[in-house]
């Protein structure tokens, strides 16, 4: 691919040209970023832009030739502003020549998503109306720090949680890699579904008012065929299953219902219906097929395929870098000494995970800190859209948590729930980032992810919260009345129309057993009751179908 | 070596480059250590900063050697 890398001070040219030695070559497409009247919710006449030349060119480049071995394109041209641009003018422009549209608009939408992570070029600031005023461009720098912060409630740390993660710049990508995603586009119908009337038997097509008793056949359309024709009184077309029919006003008489002699048939016994799937009869063009926000299982893509939408828009992969703590913990490979425990929190994340379409990386940490600071890749976290610690069993971990997602530039924002188990929580934001600090117990970690990591996940994916469901319990839950909210792990079954949930054993956090068989949690309000057979719960389903 | 500081980062260390020599290669940590030592306001940044060594992000394992030019790439926000 022929590259073309511009760094300028001067405005980008109303017209650009494609480059000529392409010839036309069928596509050429131009994309211009233009500077918004607005900066973070206040009125401005311009932006600053700040670069680093020598490696954004390079890293333009680098990103160019990536990209293009997946869209394969002719050639590209990227000019980007440097130094004031005033409100209204292009600060990127963008041109590629490509065979065909849809290779260059994958890699305009790559190139724009990747730029804006990886190109050294910064909003220095933004230059107010207000002559002589400038704001710097939200630096994301870690933010102000609290001692201590209030412990949360659960609906309180839900709703906290939600409104702090903002769904991540979606990204196109094809139909093989969207499992999982959330779609972030409303997805129509381009045509009538199905596109003309189809037979629904193997038999003979003929005009739909046509009240004779004998035909003669004058042509036969196989299913893939498209033969569109004129039928006359007498005349009947053989048709197999699914055969698109030549116009409408037709009939498909079974052909075990005829006697056929030659190109001859004659009608046995009449039939009520026509034998016909209608024009649209299914979907009709412009209807929505799948909305934006919803998550796309295997149904939902299929239905992507057949109305042609190859490249949804959906949430990029998000990345995950999860951290075990604690020196008591040991490969699950290894032998226990008195005092050790294997780890399974590892392969826990891991699994509950996979729903989300992640890239996991995980890794153990020793309980020192400074130890354990001299082991983190900072680049690989700094990329990190989500960050998870999982502390050890050890008092002392909790100490260790916080204080290394503040040094990760982290603004603690709960660092604590009334929510048992899983009360030491950890929550914290930087910028679009987001991490929490996981209680070491396997169970809290169990709890946690599911009413705080997934709803982490699903608004960073571009869904929404996994929601309560009602439920009645299958057996008592005589719980000593607790000052906190609990989420009581239990197993959910579909029994005589409603579903029903039966209270697993469970005495402490520390507590693995119940984990083979947990599907749902019960929230059992504060300072509650015991609760008796029957009686009516909230619930949040568990381990599989987390509700996106 | 020379280290070049961009964006909100040439306000913390109020200078857009710097000159750091070492007879050694320094890794990552042993960068850090020589810059936070020169400019302890960059600490708060870390997290969020990514190393480039002659016009390349760095990976873990690089080493940093005089005669490079090494970059601190805080957050980037074009387009």
């Amino acid at each position: 691919m022929e590259i073309e890398i511009q760094l300028t001070d001067a405005p980008i040219a109303e017209r650009i040209s494609p480059p000529t030695q392409l010839g036309v070559q069928g596509t050429w497409l131009e994309f211009r970023g233009v500077v918004r009247g607005d900066e973070c919710g206040q009125p401005i006449a311009a932006l600053e832009y700040e670069a680093y030349p020598e490696m954004a060119e390079r890293e333009i480049r680098r990103l160019l030739e990536a990209i293009s071995v997946r869209h394969q394109c002719l050639a590209a041209k990227v000019i980007h502003r440097v130094g004031i641009v005033p409100v209204g003018e292009a600060a990127i422009y963008l041109g590629i020549a490509a065979k065909h549209r849809a290779e260059a608009i994958a890699l305009l939408g790559e190139f724009m998503d990747r730029l804006k992570q990886d190109v050294p070029v910064w909003k220095r600031r933004a230059i107010s109306l207000e002559v002589g005023r400038v704001t710097p461009c939200a630096p994301s720098d870690g933010g102000q720090r609290t001692a201590r912060l209030a412990s949360k409630s659960l609906a309180e740390a839900i709703a906290e949680i939600s409104s702090r993660c903002q769904p991540l710049p979606a990204v196109r990508v094809l139909l093989e890699e969207a499992f999982d995603r959330v779609l972030r586009q409303q997805v129509c119908a381009t045509e009538d579904l199905p596109s003309c009337d189809r037979s629904t038997r193997d038999g003979y097509a003929v005009l739909a008012d046509d009240a004779s008793e004998n035909f003669k056949i004058v042509d036969t359309i196989h299913a893939a065929d498209w033969k569109p024709r004129q039928l006359k009184f007498g005349e009947a077309v053989r048709v197999a299953t699914g055969a698109a029919l030549p116009f409408d006003g037709v009939r498909v008489v079974m052909q075990e219902n005829v006697e056929r002699a030659g190109d001859h048939i004659r009608i046995t016994k009449h039939e009520a219906g026509s034998n016909l799937r209608r024009r649209g009869e299914d979907v009709k063009a412009g209807q929505p097929l799948v909305q934006s926000g919803v998550r796309l299982d295997a149904g939902k893509l299929a239905l992507l395929a057949t109305a042609g939408c190859i490249q949804p828009l959906v949430n990029p992969r998000l990345r995950v870098a999860h951290f075990t703590t604690g020196d008591e913990i040991i490969s699950p490979d290894q032998a226990p000494k008195p005092g050790q425990i294997r780890d399974s929190n590892s392969i826990l994340i891991r699994g509950l995970l996979q729903n989300f379409s992640c890239d996991l990386e995980q890794k153990h940490l020793p309980e020192n800190f400074e130890a354990a600071w001299a082991q983190l890749d900072l680049n690989r976290i700094a990329a990190a859209d989500l960050v998870l610690v999982s502390g050890g069993a050890s008092v002392g971990d909790k100490d260790f948590t916080r204080p290394l997602l503040e040094r990760l530039g982290f603004e603690i924002v709960f660092a604590q729930v009334n929510v048992r188990p899983g009360r030491p929580l950890i929550f914290g934001v930087n910028g679009s980032r987001v991490a929490f600090g996981l209680p070491g117990n396997p169970l809290s970690h169990f709890v946690c992810f599911h009413f705080a990591v997934a709803t982490a996940l699903a608004r960073l994916a571009g869904g929404t919260a996994p929601v309560f469901l009602r439920g009645k319990l299958a057996a008592k839950l005589d719980d000593i009345p607790c000052p906190r909210e609990t989420l009581w792990p239990a197993r959910r079954e579909f029994s005589g129309g409603e579903i029903k949930l039966q209270p697993l054993a469970w005495a402490s956090s520390g507590d693995v057993t119940c984990f083979a068989s947990a599907n749902a949690l019960i929230r059992v309000p504060a300072g509650s009751a015991p609760l008796a057979v029957g009686a009516e719960v909230d619930f949040l389903a568990a381990g599989v179908m987390l509700g996106i | 070596m020379r280290v070049l500081f961009f964006a909100q980062l040439k306000d913390v260390t109020g200078c857009a480059a710097t000159e750091i020599v070492s007879p050694s290669p320094l890794n990552r940590e042993q960068l850090w250590a020589a810059l936070l030592e020169k400019f302890p306001g960059l600490n708060m940044h870390r997290a969020n900063v990514r190393l480039a060594r002659n016009w390349e992000y760095a990976g873990g394992e690089t080493q940093f050697t005089n005669g490079d030019e090494v970059a601190l790439i805080p957050p980037v926000s074009g387009g």
